[in-house]
């Protein structure tokens, strides 16, 4: 990067906000994702942390001018790639944003900066009885601007639906400096376009979010969890779409198939039966005088689906105890193989247990390890491949598997992504869901905002 | 055979970047850059290892920059051992480019060889009073001229004798119930001699004989994580002798540090060594913390008086993640009648000190350490109790700083003053 683009940004953020060294530009070559920067070719240029809106526009008004790719990043907890540098780029940080400006009872509302971590709003407004359900398993790092540019779901999405559905409002900057405010302050709203869930889920492709106004809903008074495990994984999908079907609507219905199960038994003695194809993980939430209900309800679909056993926790330590199970996954299988790549392929709900069949027959295919652990209740399976990514005949496998995996999830009706975002991870196959038509529609949407390409080029349409 | 770098990459590709040691990492909370964050340091590792990059000046800082806290190692879902591949760099480090020429007095001179720290340590106390004054309220002192540490850091002089000369090698107790051999760790016995008296006479009360070995050394923990691990290797293999030479069942720590040392890293330090191996695993099984060995005790409650004051503690890196000793220093506490245990904010959090950290980045040690004297402030506790000495220096340094009046002590002597206090009403 030119020394005078680097002077100027310096004096639009200041000094200590702006990194140049290698080793601290290598550290954005990559986020949560798999995807690897090349990085001979694409180590940034800089990494700016702006302060405030003025500072971000002025940033993208010099890029622009400049034609420099602009790569904006929250937590790099990005697992769709992306949030890594490309080119000899301008990587905007927004974490020094990072104030909750307003919570505001009278209207369910807040308004936030984009660094704000998504855990403390959480915290912030379930202080005063609110709530804000979007739950991805980042929250505890993961920031707002980041999750409403990629849309974030997690586990509650089942009942609660994702972030899109709590964004009312955003202040953006566009790649030409301007700021713009779409939405606002109110439920309803159809003046214009609906800009904000257009730029919601964006990916960092058409503007960079600086305020953000959600929704909230009143705090759910209390939580019942169950457990119900079963000999084959065929009826645990089965069940889910049957406790959908009679209208039942959990809050979380977390699928584990054997290979969790096995994992997390030796690894966190919580007492599963290793020896079961599935094990559902079921929370209701609401009034309490509702849930013993609700749960009686599920647990008769349950055991008339199969069930082999049936756990409901009587106090909060038994229900922790449930979650354990769940939370300790990843760590569990984490110590089978070195790399676990997390895919998101999501289907509509009642064809989860052929999504599920597929995605078995798919690791038989190509000799890999594929677990499956998902937000079934919402259809977002996450098959998550075991591999040694030093072992690169085992890596092409893999890639081939993945490939498949895709193909099957358009084929079902499904799509790519349910919560991670297209990236760099995926652009190649985006026009398997969109068609050319919807590609092209995109393409004009983009080129009509950024005419120069300058924000997070190479994401969601590929170079 | 010496373990290479280059096999760490086993535990480097095990990072999944997922990004939840951003949480927990105290030294990225103040810096915010991402390679100053676990996360980074590990890519940075890996990039080392791949030859993407050199062990530049940029890069041995961005090693120096951990506190090697643990917090990221028990919070990291993939369970990363992030301090052990960075203490593993700045080995590699060492062997690579030697250490600095004060560092290398240091340790290979002064903490190796006990004669020369202990004449050190002696003489140093005669002429600390030039360049030290007293600090506020008879705690500590402060730098009198700039001595390439800041003016205002609050340090502990050196007590007027070491603990060791103190006592004699054997402390006996009528009828004792159990001997320990008591490993001091260099804070101990020459600054803090107030903690080591305190654990010995908390268990003298108890019935146990305490023999304080002559001949124990630095632990080596300052030298192996700065990457000397030659010399770290020697100073291990001179403890286990000593130690192992008692007729003790337990060893007694009374610093986190020191006890993770000699509980396990001394096994890690020396798994290759043909005859150490088995020894360093054997002392490993026989160390306690001062609070473990209190707690285990029948009728340690029973000689406390009534100590009507607030109390919060603060748990240091080592002791709570490292020997997993959380409970037993609140259990203790909670026992003592009249005290009111208030819990901080996050209590496990590193208080910023670090060893020779807050010596070299004094700056950024002191900003983690307000977010601690902040989470003390909150409690309105008129006493900090810790279980480390160098937590208890900085974070005494950190309360003048700001001046906020809470003395800081530790566990050992909480109990020691609620043992006294039931003897003097007694008397």
């Amino acid at each position: 990067m030119k020394p005078e683009i680097i002077q100027k940004l310096s004096e639009i953020v200041g000094k200590d906000n702006l990194y140049t060294t290698l080793e601290d530009l290598y550290c954005y070559t990559y986020d949560a994702s798999f995807v690897k920067a090349d990085v001979k070719k694409d180590l940034a240029g800089v990494a700016v942390y702006p302060g405030n809106t003025e500072e971000v526009a002025q940033i993208l008004k010099l890029a622009n001018q400049e034609m420099i790719p602009v790569v904006p990043r929250g937590a790099g907890s990005n697992v769709s790639g992306g949030s890594i540098s490309v080119g000899d780029c301008i990587v905007l940080v927004l974490k020094r944003m990072n104030k909750i400006l307003e919570v505001d009872r009278k209207n369910l509302i807040a308004v936030v900066e984009p660094g704000v971590i998504t855990g403390q709003l959480q915290s912030e407004v379930e202080r005063v009885g609110l709530f804000y359900p979007p739950d991805p398993a980042s929250q505890a790092f993961s920031t707002m601007g980041g999750n409403v540019a990629e849309c974030a779901g997690g586990p509650r999405g089942v009942k609660y639906g994702v972030t899109r559905d709590y964004v009312i409002g955003l202040e953006v900057v566009l790649p030409s400096g301007e700021v713009m405010n779409t939405g606002g302050r109110t439920i309803k709203n159809v003046t214009g376009y609906d800009m904000t869930k257009l730029f919601t889920g964006s990916e960092g492709t058409l503007c960079v979010i600086t305020k953000i106004i959600v929704k909230l809903i009143p705090l759910p008074e209390a939580k019942s969890t169950m457990m119900a495990v079963f000999s084959e994984i065929e009826q645990a999908c089965e069940t889910v779409s049957e406790i959908i079907a009679v209208g039942l609507v959990p809050c979380s219905l977390e699928l584990l198939d054997n290979i969790y199960i096995r994992n997390i038994e030796e690894y966190a003695k919580v007492g599963l039966p290793t020896e079961a194809g599935a094990v559902l993980l079921i929370e209701v939430d609401g009034d309490s005088e509702i849930l013993a209900k609700q749960i009686a309800k599920i647990e008769q679909v349950c055991q008339r689906l199969g069930a082999v056993q049936i756990r409901i926790a009587k106090t909060k330590e038994e229900a922790e105890e449930l979650w354990r199970a769940r939370r300790s996954a990843f760590a569990a299988v984490s110590r089978v193989k070195p790399t676990i790549i997390g895919e998101d392929a999501t289907v509509p709900r009642s064809s989860i247990p052929i999504a599920v069949r597929r995605i078995q027959e798919i690791a038989a295919k190509y000799n890999i390890i594929i677990a499956i652990l998902g937000h079934a209740g919402d259809g977002n399976l996450h098959a998550t491949i075991l591999t040694d990514e030093t072992n690169l005949e085992e890596a092409a496998r893999v890639e081939k598997a993945i490939d498949e995996i895709f193909i099957a999830t358009v084929e079902l009706g499904g799509s790519l992504s349910g919560e991670h975002g297209i990236g760099r991870a995926k652009s190649k196959y985006i026009t398997r869901q969109t068609g050319e038509v919807g590609l092209e529609v995109q393409h004009r949407i983009k080129q009509a905002l950024d005419p120069n390409n300058i924000l997070n080029p190479g994401v969601m349409f590929g170079v | 055979m010496e373990r290479s770098f280059e096999s760490w990459e086993k535990e480097v590709i095990r990072c999944i970047r997922c990004g939840a040691c951003q949480n927990v990492c105290p030294v990225f909370k103040e810096l915010q850059a991402e390679s100053t964050v676990a996360r980074g340091r590990v890519k940075l590792i890996r990039g080392v290892i791949s030859k993407d990059l050199n062990f530049t000046a940029g890069l041995i800082d961005k090693m120096s920059l951990c506190l090697m806290c643990k917090a990221c190692v028990v919070n990291c879902p993939s369970g990363v051992k992030v301090d052990k591949l960075v203490e593993a760099a700045r080995k590699e480090i060492t062997a690579k480019k030697g250490l600095s020429p004060l560092k290398n007095l240091i340790f290979r001179l002064v903490l190796k060889n006990r004669w020369v720290f202990n004449t050190g340590m002696r003489t140093g106390r005669i002429f600390q009073g030039l360049i030290f004054r007293k600090g506020p309220n008879g705690q500590g002192m402060l730098p009198r001229m700039s001595l390439g540490i800041d003016k205002r850091r609050l340090l502990s002089p050196l007590a007027p004798k070491p603990l060791k000369m103190l006592y004699p090698e054997v402390v006996k107790v009528p009828e004792a119930t159990m001997r320990v051999a008591f490993f001091t760790g260099c804070m101990i016995n020459y600054i803090y001699t107030d903690t080591g008296r305190a654990v010995i006479n908390v268990l003298k009360q108890n019935g146990v004989e305490v023999v304080i070995p002559a001949l124990q050394n630095c632990c080596g923990t300052p030298v192996r994580i700065n990457g000397d691990y030659q010399t770290a290797k020697e100073m291990a293999r001179a403890n286990i002798d000593v130690l192992l030479k008692e007729e003790v069942d337990v060893v007694v720590v009374a610093c986190g540090t020191c006890g993770l040392s000699l509980k396990e890293e001394y096994a890690e330090l020396l798994e290759d060594d043909p005859i150490y191996a088995e020894k360093a695993k054997k002392l490993g099984a026989m160390i306690k913390d001062f609070t473990e060995l209190v707690v285990s005790l029948a009728g340690f409650e029973d000689k406390m008086g009534c100590l009507p004051i607030k109390v919060t503690y603060h748990d240091p890196c080592h002791l709570v993640r490292g020997l997993k000793v959380k409970e037993q220093p609140r259990q203790i506490i909670r026992s003592i009648p009249g005290l009111t245990f208030e819990e901080m904010s996050k209590p496990d959090t590193c208080c910023g000190s670090a060893g020779s950290f807050s010596l070299y980045h004094y700056e950024l040690s002191t900003k983690i350490n307000d977010h601690k004297v902040e989470s003390i402030k909150q409690t309105d506790a008129e006493v900090l109790v810790t279980g480390c000495s160098a937590c208890r220096m900085h974070i005494a340094d950190g309360l003048n700083r700001q001046g906020v009046s809470v003395q800081v002590m530790h566990t050992a002597q909480l109990l020691e003053m609620a043992y006294d206090a039931k003897q003097n009403k007694g008397s």
